[in-house]
């Protein structure tokens, strides 16, 4: 067993009231899974993806991270687990501004310690795979929406994280553009990663061994 | 890694072109500050340090131990030396020099074949033979050890010596020196030296030997070990001496050698005795051949320069904090994709650092532009060997990256402080603790602007205060012509009448002294009745029947002396603290009565024929003391003085160079103005004036440019409130307001806690003063108003250009 959450509760309160946005989550994941998550805009899909990896904290509730108690980490291991273990895709892309295509997908190989000569060759691979090698010296602005997410995509694998965690990461592609990245997460899958994925698309879904519904912070079987 | 967060920097200081001036300006501003008090500091610390011998080297003092108080002095009779070393086994040599005190200049004639060159010199002075086996001179010409071992041997720099001999050696080469001090000579040179890169407390330019001289024999003369202190006196101990066991012998040797003399005199001694490495800086006598450096003044000095690199450090931590909402992002995905928060501390504090190494070599390249202004202004010569250049320029650096470090290191803490999750999901506010410290940091930085506001305008008024007080006599259009020479003293009464009837001269006298410049004469005088034991000290002047008209000196009772008086020989004129010092009742008490005073043991009498209103001889730190003038008994006045009527100077300036000329063709004619004298006792004064006053301007530069980038800042994220409350209606005047308030808030704030520290400062610095101004509410009124319309101006013109842009532009881009 890769992860596992148990009873977890997520709220905020607004103008005095409790809005619970995950209500009794309980979740598990084993390695080499493909999940998709999938439900309305608002049901907590994020949130959810959030928690899992470790950028957010439930009110309530216990995750187990290979039988680690997640919640009891410091700082500096939990910047240990994003290195050796998790490559995230954002919704909103999340590009360094400062940083160039290449450096951003560059970053995560530098705070591995990965030598120059070492990561120049896997960037590179990285950029022919995503088709963007013209576009290594641009700055984020000066891409479009699908460009940046492409970005973000080639950014979250080139470490060879075990686990992906991927927030609609088709949503600014074309349809073949995500077709493509699908193929690349099953072929990943295949070759031992595990992918927790958020969509919209049924046709994404499609690509999983496994589809979780969310509804209004619940978890419809 | 470290090249990955400089380039980041870098991009981040390009990116932000506003942003990156203010911190890189006012660093650079701060550390070349810092760096010029620094070489001023180091260049005081290093006086005298360099002499061969220095650790047994050490200067002999006095205490006069009256009942009226001690008074210290790094002066001793002509005797000391030789009893020191009959008395001492451990005192293996000893030197005496001292300064041609009653000459502001020297009259230096080299006659080369029929044609007669004259100089005058300021820096002179007369030395035992052993002075130059005490100190280091580096001789260029003849040899050090036996320069001033013959008599009338001379020893001058290579400036005097190229200006009277141009290129030829002036080895042996006679020059004829004429001094109110030492009399009239010739004298041989024996030595030529370079002055040093290395500071030490002699000045002197020209050496006399001591043998040969006119003090030499007044030496002689006056044996008694009570008076005439006026020997700076040096002692060399043997390797291992114990200092204070021979301090402690010191008593007895006074006794032995002292006692009688004192006795007759009626007063104490305590012998004092100073490293002398630790002349200039941590003597317990307040005077020295020059006037030694302060520990006060130097802390003032550098605690003005380390805050004005704190307000440049404030200023990065400041905008760097502001702007933070900026970098969040960046942080929140760096710790996504594994940055620890150690990584990103160092990525911003390299980002600092990159900050205050551009700086610095900003910094370097602005010392080396001041080093001639700051040279003028502090008086100093700052030349250094390159070892010691290099230590400098590597304290300079570790000075950098100190304040790199101290501006980076909040800010580094903060940053890297942020929760991803917060930072990734919409908007990131500052942290409340975040914006009161900037608030308190900016309260800071003008705290500090206002005292120095405040300390410069209060110096400034006092300056002020000392240019224009009555000083209880005539001081402006008062021409002052030196008689330095014989020729030129013999010249007194032609030249006195040739000056009485021209049109633009009031009134023509002569003296030994005038005000301003050193009275070194005194005597002490007795009543009728009293014995020398009761006497009083009062300086004396010796003066020609026209002097105290001339000066527009007044009688409060008696006379003057004049020309009509011709029986005034024994007759003397005093101020009215003398009166009062005498035990007189009143000035008319006093006119018609005797007063004497003990020369050696013969007493002389004098009758007061008058007294004058009190007038300030001395600058106004010191308090008037009693006075006395009497007729001179020869004509040899060191000065004589003429009172200019109108405004016609220059021509006043033609009749006398003419009528010089006329009298006396060898000798250039020199002249200054009595108030120029004056004023030139406040050097220090107005040496901390300046300083201070450039301080203030760049330390209120740095933090305008500080509240210039938060005004800017606040303006950019305010841009859609702003367009919203002009699109329902809000004028440019209250935007503006809005805008300005809180930071006028903080610097009224900031005037608050500033003005009564600055008064309390200030007014301390007050006392070294006899006659002081108060400081009033005025100077806080003009300080409010000052850094308020500065603040204002800076702010303002964000302010006005963000309430006068267009709303409808603003709202749409946002
Ligand atoms: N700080 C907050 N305060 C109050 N409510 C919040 C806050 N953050 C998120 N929410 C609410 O939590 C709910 C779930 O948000 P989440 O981003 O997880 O939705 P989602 O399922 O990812 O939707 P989408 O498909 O549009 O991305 C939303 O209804 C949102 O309004
Ligand atoms: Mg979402």
């Amino acid at each position: 067993m890769l992860l596992n959450l148990k009873n977890i509760y997520k709220w905020y309160n607004v103008g005095g009231n409790r809005t619970f946005i995950l209500k009794d989550i309980n979740f598990e994941v084993q390695e080499g899974e493909f999940i998709s998550i999938m439900g309305p805009s608002g049901s907590g899909k994020s949130t959810l993806l959030n928690i899992i990896g470790m950028l957010d904290e439930p009110n309530e509730g216990t995750y187990n991270f290979l039988h680690e108690n997640v919640f009891k980490l410091k700082e500096k291991q939990r910047a240990q687990l994003y290195k050796q273990y998790i490559g995230f895709v954002f919704q909103q892309y999340h590009l360094i501004d400062e940083l160039t295509v290449y450096e951003n997908i560059e970053t995560p190989l530098i705070y591995q310690d990965v030598k120059t000569s070492e990561r120049k060759a896997l960037v590179a691979d990285m950029l022919d795979r995503f088709n963007i090698v013209g576009k290594k010296d641009l700055f984020p602005n000066q891409l479009s929406g699908g460009q940046q997410q492409l970005v973000g995509i080639a950014r979250a694998l080139i470490a060879k994280p075990k686990l992906i965690l991927a927030d609609e990461p088709t949503g600014n592609l074309n349809s073949k553009q995500g077709e493509e990245i699908m193929q690349l997460f099953k072929q990943l899958n295949t070759e031992g990663v595990t992918i927790i994925q958020v969509t919209h698309s049924e046709k994404n879904a499609a690509y999983s061994s496994h589809i979780v519904n969310l509804l209004d912070g619940v978890i419809k079987r | 890694m470290i090249k990955n967060y400089f380039k980041i920097a870098w991009r981040n200081l390009m990116k932000n072109k506003v942003f990156s001036f203010i911190n890189v300006f006012g660093l650079a501003a701060g550390l070349a500050s810092c760096m010029l008090i620094c070489l001023y500091v180091y260049d005081e610390l290093r006086f005298d340090k360099h002499h061969k011998n220095v650790e047994q080297l050490y200067q002999l003092g006095t205490v006069f131990v009256r009942s009226d108080g001690e008074k210290k002095s790094s002066t001793v009779p002509a005797g000391v030396a030789a009893a020191m070393k009959q008395e001492f086994p451990e005192v293996v040599n000893t030197t005496r020099f001292t300064t041609l005190f009653a000459d502001d200049k020297v009259l230096l004639q080299y006659k080369n074949g029929s044609e007669t060159r004259s100089f005058y010199e300021s820096k002179g002075c007369v030395a035992d033979a052993s002075f130059f086996t005490f100190f280091d001179y580096n001789f260029i010409e003849g040899t050090a050890t036996t320069a001033l071992v013959n008599p009338n041997s001379v020893v001058i720099t290579e400036a005097i010596a190229q200006k009277i001999f141009g290129k030829t050696s002036a080895l042996n080469k006679i020059i004829h020196v004429e001094s109110n001090t030492n009399g009239t000579s010739d004298y041989t040179v024996t030595g030529v030296f370079r002055p040093g890169a290395e500071p030490t407390h002699i000045d002197s330019e020209f050496f006399l030997s001591f043998l040969g001289g006119g003090l030499e024999n007044y030496t002689k003369q006056q044996t008694s070990m009570a008076g005439n202190n006026m020997f700076f006196t040096y002692v060399e101990l043997q390797k291992g001496t114990n200092v204070e066991h021979l301090k402690a012998k010191f008593p007895a040797f006074v006794d032995k050698y002292m006692g009688n003399d004192l006795k007759k005199a009626g007063f104490n001694k305590r012998q004092l005795m100073t490293a002398v490495s630790d002349i200039h800086l941590n003597s317990e006598i307040p005077e020295n051949v020059t006037p030694p450096g302060s520990w006060t003044y130097l802390y003032i000095l550098m605690s003005i320069a380390l805050f004005t690199l704190l307000i440049a450090c404030i200023n990065f931590m400041n905008l760097s904090t502001a702007r933070s909402s900026k970098r969040s992002g960046e942080v929140g995905i760096r710790k996504v994709l594994g940055a620890q928060r150690q990584g990103l501390i160092y990525q911003f504090m390299s980002e600092s650092l990159l900050l205050s190494g551009i700086a610095f070599i900003f910094s370097i390249a602005i010392v080396r532009l001041l080093i001639p202004v700051f040279e003028s202004v502090s008086g100093k010569i700052f030349s250094f060997t390159p070892p010691q250049y290099l230590g400098l320029i590597s304290i300079f650096l570790g000075l950098s990256i100190v304040a790199g470090l101290l501006a980076g290191i909040y800010p580094a803490f903060y940053l890297s402080s942020f929760i991803p999750i917060k930072v990734l999901k919409g908007r990131f506010s500052n942290s409340l603790a975040a914006v009161s410290l900037r608030k308190g940091l900016v309260v800071f930085q003008f705290t500090i602007s206002v005292m120095l506001i405040v300390a410069s305008v209060v110096i400034a008024n006092q300056m002020d205060f000392l240019r224009s007080k009555d000083l209880g006599f005539a001081k402006d259009q008062q021409l002052v012509i030196p008689l330095r020479s014989e020729t030129s003293k013999g010249i007194y009464t032609p030249l006195k009448n040739a000056l009485s009837v021209s049109n633009q001269i009031q009134s023509v006298g002569a003296s030994a002294y005038y005000p301003g410049i050193f009275n070194p004469e005194d005597a002490n005088y007795y009543r009728e009745g009293q014995t020398a034991d009761d006497s009083k000290p009062a300086r004396t002047n010796r003066i020609d029947d026209n002097f105290l008209q001339t000066m527009d000196i007044k009688p409060v009772a008696g006379r003057l002396f004049g020309k009509a008086f011709t029986a005034d020989s024994s007759s003397i004129i005093i101020n009215e603290k003398a009166v009062s010092a005498l035990g007189f009742a009143s000035p008319e008490e006093a006119v018609g009565k005797k007063i004497s005073t003990d020369r050696q043991t013969q007493k002389v009498s004098w009758t007061v024929v008058g007294v004058v209103k009190d007038f300030h001889f001395e600058d106004l730190k010191t308090p008037i003391m009693p006075f006395a003038f009497m007729l001179s008994e020869r004509p040899d006045y060191n000065y004589l003085l003429a009172h200019v009527k109108g405004q016609d100077i220059t021509t006043a300036l033609k009749t006398a160079e003419t009528a010089w000329h006329q009298l006396n063709p060898n000798e250039p004619f020199e002249y200054s103005f009595l108030n120029d004298d004056f004023q030139k006792n406040y050097k220090a004064e107005n040496r901390l004036s300046s300083i201070v006053g450039y301080f203030t301007f760049i330390a209120i530069l740095i933090s305008c440019l500080g509240l210039f980038g938060l005004a800017t800042f606040s303006a950019e994220q305010r841009t859609k409130e702003i367009g919203v409350r002009k699109v329902l209606g809000a004028s440019v005047s209250t935007i503006v307001a809005l805008l300005s308030k809180d930071f006028l808030k903080l610097v009224l704030v900031a005037v608050v806690i500033a003005s009564p520290i600055a008064w309390f400062v200030m007014n301390k610095w007050l006392q070294d003063f006899a006659y002081r101004i108060n400081i009033n509410w005025t100077v806080f009124a003009i300080t409010t108003f000052v850094a308020l319309m500065i603040a204002f101006l800076t702010i303002g013109f964000q302010a006005i250009k963000a309430a006068v842009a267009n709303p409808v532009k603003s709202l749409r881009t946002e």
